[in-house]
C-alpha cells in the first residue's frame, strides 16, 4: 500500500516534468504567454469541476480569508513563464534543478525569519548541506553543457 | 545567457515555495481544492491580461497545434491531487523525495531522448555526477523533514 502510494507521488513528480517538457517547445510555437494561458485556463476548469463535485461543502469563504493568502495564482504566473521561457534553453533537468535550488533557499528564508505567517524556526544545517549539493549538481550540469 | 536563465529558473524556484507557504496556508482554513481553484482561475485571468496588452502575433495558435501540446494541465492537476492524497498517508518527508525523484528521472530522459518536441541533450558523467549530489541532497532534505515532523 504504502508501496503504491509512493510510485504514484513519483508518477506525480514525472507529470510535473511531462508538463514542463510540453510548454517550452509550446511556448517556442505560439508564444509564452499563450502557452501560460494552455495550463492555467484548462487548469482553472478542472479544478473549478474538481471543487465543485468534491469540495467539502460549508469552508469558509475567500472573502474572509487575508487578501494576501489569496495570491497564489499571481505567484503561479511567474512561475511558469519562467518556466515556458527558460525550459527550451537550458533543457529540462537544469532548469528543475535550479528550480529546486531556488525552492529549497526560499523555504530556508521564509523558515528562518517566520515570513508570511509561518513559524520561526532558524535554519537547519541540514537543508544548508542539501542546498549546497544541489548547487554543485547545477555546476556540474551547467559545465557538461558549455 | 545561460547564467541567466538558470538565475531566472532559480527566481522560478522561489516563487513556487512562496507561492507553497501562501497556498498552504489558504489551504488549511478553506480546503486545498478550493484553493487550487482559486491559483488556476487568478492565474488564467492575469495570464489573459497580459497576452491582451503584451504578446506579439505568432503564426500558430493554440487551435492550430497538436492537441497532444495542449495536455500540460492534465500532467499538473492530478498531481496537486496526489499529493493531498499522499501526504496525509507517507508523510512529507517521503513525498517531497518522491516528488523531486520523478521530476529528475523523467526530466533526464526528456532531455535525453528530445521527446515531447525538446532539444536533445544527451547524458553524460556530469549529469550522473548531479545526480549523485542530488541524492544526497535529497536524504538531507528528507532527514531535515522527518527531525520537523517528529519535534511537531
Amino acid at each position: 500500500m504504502k508501496l503504491l502510494l509512493i510510485l504514484m507521488v513519483i508518477a506525480g513528480g514525472m507529470g510535473l516534468s511531462v508538463e514542463a517538457g510540453l510548454l517550452g517547445p509550446l511556448g517556442v510555437a505560439v508564444g509564452d504567454l499563450w502557452a501560460t494561458l494552455s495550463i492555467f485556463g484548462v487548469g482553472a476548469i478542472l479544478t473549478f469541476l474538481l471543487m465543485l463535485f468534491f469540495s467539502p461543502r460549508e469552508t469558509p469563504s475567500f472573502f474572509q480569508q487575508p487578501g494576501w493568502t489569496l495570491t497564489g495564482g499571481i505567484l503561479g504566473v511567474g512561475y511558469v513563464v519562467i518556466l515556458t521561457i527558460t525550459a527550451p534553453k537550458i533543457g529540462i533537468a537544469m532548469m528543475m534543478i535550479s528550480v529546486l535550488a531556488g525552492q529549497v533557499g526560499k523555504s530556508l528564508l521564509i523558515d528562518h525569519f517566520g515570513w508570511l505567517g509561518v513559524e520561526r524556526r532558524p535554519v537547519n544545517k541540514q537543508r544548508m548541506i542539501a542546498l549546497v549539493f544541489i548547487c554543485i549538481a547545477l555546476a556540474l550540469i551547467a559545465g557538461g553543457q558549455a | 545567457m545561460i547564467l541567466l536563465m538558470v538565475l531566472l529558473a532559480v527566481i522560478g524556484g522561489c516563487l513556487l515555495s512562496i507561492q507553497a507557504t501562501v497556498n498552504g496556508r489558504l489551504g488549511s482554513q478553506v480546503g486545498v481544492l478550493k484553493t487550487a481553484f482559486l491559483t488556476f482561475s487568478i492565474g488564467a485571468m492575469i495570464t489573459v491580461l497580459l497576452i491582451l496588452f503584451f504578446e506579439q502575433p505568432h503564426d500558430v495558435t493554440l487551435m492550430e497545434v497538436p492537441k497532444w501540446r495542449l495536455l500540460g494541465a492534465f500532467c499538473g492537476v492530478p498531481y496537486i491531487l496526489i499529493m493531498i492524497f499522499a501526504v496525509q498517508r507517507i508523510g512529507t518527508a517521503v513525498a517531497t523525495v518522491a516528488v523531486i525523484f520523478g521530476q529528475l528521472t523523467m526530466s533526464m530522459l526528456i532531455d535525453n531522448f528530445g521527446w515531447l518536441g525538446n532539444n536533445v541533450m544527451p547524458f553524460s558523467w556530469p549529469r550522473v555526477l548531479a545526480v549523485v549530489c542530488l541524492a544526497i541532497a535529497l536524504y538531507f532534505i528528507y532527514a531535515s523533514n522527518r527531525a520537523e515532523t517528529a519535534s511537531n
